[in-house]
């Protein structure tokens, strides 16, 4: 009895969640379908959900004319999410420890510092003056992850999975005569492993979806990332439909092809709409594995 | 005890700490304006005579732009523009290339702010904005002896809308005939010749051709805006009236400094009466109510039939249409104008700044003589190398051979140089050439109103014009049942207090203009 009800109530769940994700996924069809038309049929009727006079023109023109920039758009994208997760994961689980290690007296006063700076920020100026004129950011690769290597929420995130392991562990590894060096990466990582998957997931999200960085910090074209592209494109056509160009030229520029926009969309989805199910699965299994430990 | 002695030592520092930082985010402008306005008073490069610098020294030079840089332009600048203007002005330039997004705010402030040393172009407000903060450099003592090129090929009138209080913060380039902005009906002239029409001189003519090209393709629609305040003008007063902004106009046939409150006016009532029809007729689609960037498309199909114009729209927006519409041709006329001058704003041309901490101003502003100097560097810069990225036919008229741009030639316009390509018909280039013969500058140019004093006035009204105003202005409503009440939200969100302001500072700046 008490299994049909379950029964009932999953058909309702699974129903309410597939409606749900139709309608996320109505904005992704329009964009696909939208890439695949003809610019004409676009301009004439608008979006539909199936191609206008189906066509592979615009990534033809768009591979065609940008292929370089795009593979090489691409490539920096994947080596910044890699080196940047790389490198944000081990900063921020080093800064998670130290807050976290007993018996350092300071300890509290590191993630008072770390705190401070979730409740106060210089301001976009300063940040900018300390990292093109005191860091010399600008124009660098590493410009494009080092400024977002802490994230304070992701590090006290951390620093929990870390507090949650048995002081004891730690304990008996100190009385064998290990040091922090080897405590650290020999027992808290491995067993924060779950935490590690969260955080990394975050980051690895944050990297690939920024534009931020490469908008304040470069202006080499050799170091722009896919998402970057994308917005510079956004901001031209925005800028350009708002009338704004008018007030500097009185001039109609004509405005990128609706369909290179669309398919310059898809493009950039694509390599996260491939890899999250893959991702997501271990962050899944990661949790499982956490919780039946715990 | 000790530990207590840490916590208010900790307090204290927070609040210390925390009263810096909203100090810093209030007053940030003024922060960094203050170093900036001190090196601006230093950025005089030798001691003396400003008109006597030194070009033994090679310098860089560092140019922002808006939008992306074409390969031809990367090849061109690596090449070919990094040795003329090596030899030309012993300088080595540096193109940087930011997001429109980043046009007049965003980035380019935070550059300005952090004392960089750069030039991009500017607009009016933003000159304004800047200059009252210290952030550009006054070029004044540079123009007339590092610009004597350009200051003899741009318009007086552009260099005069750049000025504030006197000085000359940003330099215009390009010359182009500006007058008459959106006062123009352009009208798809193949669809006008199809109905056998020849011109227009009147809005019976314009609604003959609407009701003519209805007939034949019902699809169609009129009007591809939702604003024709300016095209309409000859029609509906017997006054040449220029609008300074939405609330305001002033009568250029009148010499006196009398501002008039737009919607308060009779014409208002006229105009938008007229829009109305057009509406209920069916000129302006039904749909602009809601849909109004659609408008804009249905143009770029070919769908509509008539747009608002300018001097140079007709050769600007025809690439668009014929994508569509390979035939179609467009032409500027006016509805019963006669012999009113037509107004020039004198702004319309791109100027640019050169950053308050630039070392060498006078370097950038020699540079920007290069750009408009004479017909061989104009062509250089706009349409890059002949017989290689174009070529020019007995007549002048340019084939371009390559897509990619170069300087933008919005930007370069210069009725002095300017080529058209072959597609551009005569009759076009005999129009243009005459465009600003029976031009006058507006008595508004050079004008800044500070908002300081009527600012929450100003974005009341605007929310009661977006809300109100537009609807009727559009012609979506009919004015004698819904303008009582609009005027009504109008007076209580300052319309009085917002002109009288207006009046007050347009009066004193007129009367010192006179002088």
């Amino acid at each position: 009895m008490a299994i049909r009800e379950n029964k009932t109530l999953l058909i309702i769940f699974y129903v309410f969640i597939g409606l749900f994700a139709l309608v996320c996924l109505v904005p992704f069809v329009l964009a696909v379908s939208g890439s695949l038309s003809t610019e004409t049929e676009i301009a004439a009727n608008g979006y539909s959900f199936l191609p206008q006079g189906f066509t592979f023109d615009t990534y033809k023109f768009m591979f065609g004319s940008k292929s370089e920039e795009i593979v090489r758009g691409y490539l920096n994208s994947v080596m910044i999410t890699a080196m940047g997760t790389a490198s944000a994961v081990i900063v921020t689980s080093a800064y998670a420890y130290v807050i976290t290690a007993k018996g350092f007296r300071h300890r509290n006063v590191f993630a008072f510092f770390a705190y401070f700076t979730m409740l106060f920020s210089g301001g976009t100026l300063p940040w900018y003056i300390l990292a093109t004129k005191y860091y010399h950011l600008d124009n660098t690769l590493a410009g494009l992850f080092v400024p977002y290597l802490l994230n304070v929420f992701l590090m006290y995130l951390q620093a929990n999975y870390f507090k949650s392991i048995p002081h004891e562990v730690v304990e008996s590894a100190q009385i064998d005569g290990a040091g922090h060096y080897l405590i650290f990466f020999r027992i808290m990582l491995p067993l924060g492993q779950v935490g590690l998957v969260t955080i990394s997931l975050f980051y690895a999200l944050q990297f690939w979806n920024d534009f931020f960085l490469p908008l304040m910090l470069v202006t080499d074209e050799k170091l722009f990332t896919i998402q970057y592209m994308m917005y510079y494109m956004m901001a031209n056509i925005q800028f350009l439909a708002s009338g704004a160009a008018s007030r500097i030229s009185g001039a109609i520029i004509a405005p990128p092809l609706e369909t290179a926009k669309l398919a310059m969309t898809c493009l950039t989805v694509l390599p996260i709409a491939i890899l999250y199910p893959f991702l997501q699965r271990y962050f899944v299994r990661g949790i499982i594995v956490g919780s039946v430990k715990g | 005890m000790a530990r207590r002695i840490t916590w208010f030592s900790l307090l204290a520092l927070v609040l210390f700490l925390s009263a810096c930082s909203s100090n810093s985010n209030d007053g940030g402008s003024a922060g960094s304006g203050s170093p900036s306005g001190s090196s601006s008073s230093e950025a005089s490069p030798t001691p003396g005579d400003p008109t006597q610098a030194d070009f033994s020294e090679p310098v860089k030079l560092k140019l922002v732009f808006y939008t992306g840089q074409s390969k031809r332009m990367a090849e061109l600048a690596g090449n070919e523009l990094k040795d003329l203007v090596k030899k030309e002005i012993n300088a080595e330039l540096e193109f940087v290339y930011l997001p429109w997004s980043e046009y007049g705010g965003g980035k380019t402030d935070l550059m300005l702010s952090s004392g960089e040393e750069f030039a991009a172009y500017t607009d009016i407000n933003y000159l304004s904005k800047s200059v009252s903060k210290g952030l550009y450099a006054d070029l004044t003592p540079y123009v007339d002896a590092y610009a004597p090129d350009l200051k003899s090929n741009v318009a007086a009138a552009s260099f005069d809308a750049f000025k504030l209080n006197g000085k000359q913060y940003a330099i215009p380039v390009g010359n182009r005939a500006s007058s008459a902005a959106f006062y123009s009906v352009m009208v798809r002239q193949d669809l006008l010749e199809e109905v056998g029409m020849t011109s227009i001189g009147s809005l019976a003519d314009l609604e003959q051709y609407y009701d003519k090209v209805h007939a034949k393709y019902p699809d169609m629609i009129g009007f591809a805006s939702a604003d024709a305040t300016y095209m309409l003008m000859y029609e509906y007063t017997d006054k040449n009236l220029n609008w300074i902004n939405n609330f305001i106009a002033v009568n250029e046939a009148d010499q006196d400094d009398k501002l008039i409150s737009w919607y308060e006016s009779p014409e208002f009532k006229k105009y938008a009466d007229l829009m109305n029809g057009w509406y209920k007729k069916g000129i302006i689609p039904k749909y602009a109510v809601t849909n109004q960037p659609q408008l804009m498309s249905d143009w770029n199909a070919g769908k509509a039939m008539f747009f608002t114009g300018t001097a140079t729209r007709p050769i600007e927006g025809i690439a668009g249409i014929t994508k569509a519409v390979p035939t179609a041709k467009l032409q500027n006329y006016f509805l019963s104008k006669n012999d009113r001058p037509k107004i020039s704003r004198g702004t319309y041309n791109t100027a640019y700044f050169v950053s308050a901490n630039a070392k060498h101003p006078e370097r950038y502003v020699a540079f920007f003589n290069l750009l408009q100097k004479n017909q061989e560097l104009y062509d250089f810069f706009t349409y890059g190398i002949k017989d290689k990225d174009y070529t020019l036919d007995e007549n002048g008229r340019v084939t371009k051979l390559t897509s990619d741009l170069f300087f933008d030639d919005w930007m370069m316009m210069n009725d002095k140089f300017m080529r058209f390509e072959k597609s551009v018909p005569d009759d076009f280039i005999e129009q243009y050439k005459h465009w600003d013969d029976d031009a006058i500058l507006s008595k508004t140019a050079g004008f800044n109103f500070d908002n300081t004093a009527v600012k929450n006035e100003e974005s009341k009204l605007n929310g009661v014009f977006t809300e109100l105003v537009a609807p009727i202005a559009s012609g979506f409503v009919d004015y004698d049942t819904h303008f009582p009440k609009t005027l009504q939200k109008l007076k209580e969100a300052g319309l009085d207090k917002y002109i009288a302001e207006y009046q007050k500072q347009f009066s004193a700046w007129y009367a010192s203009k006179a002088e």
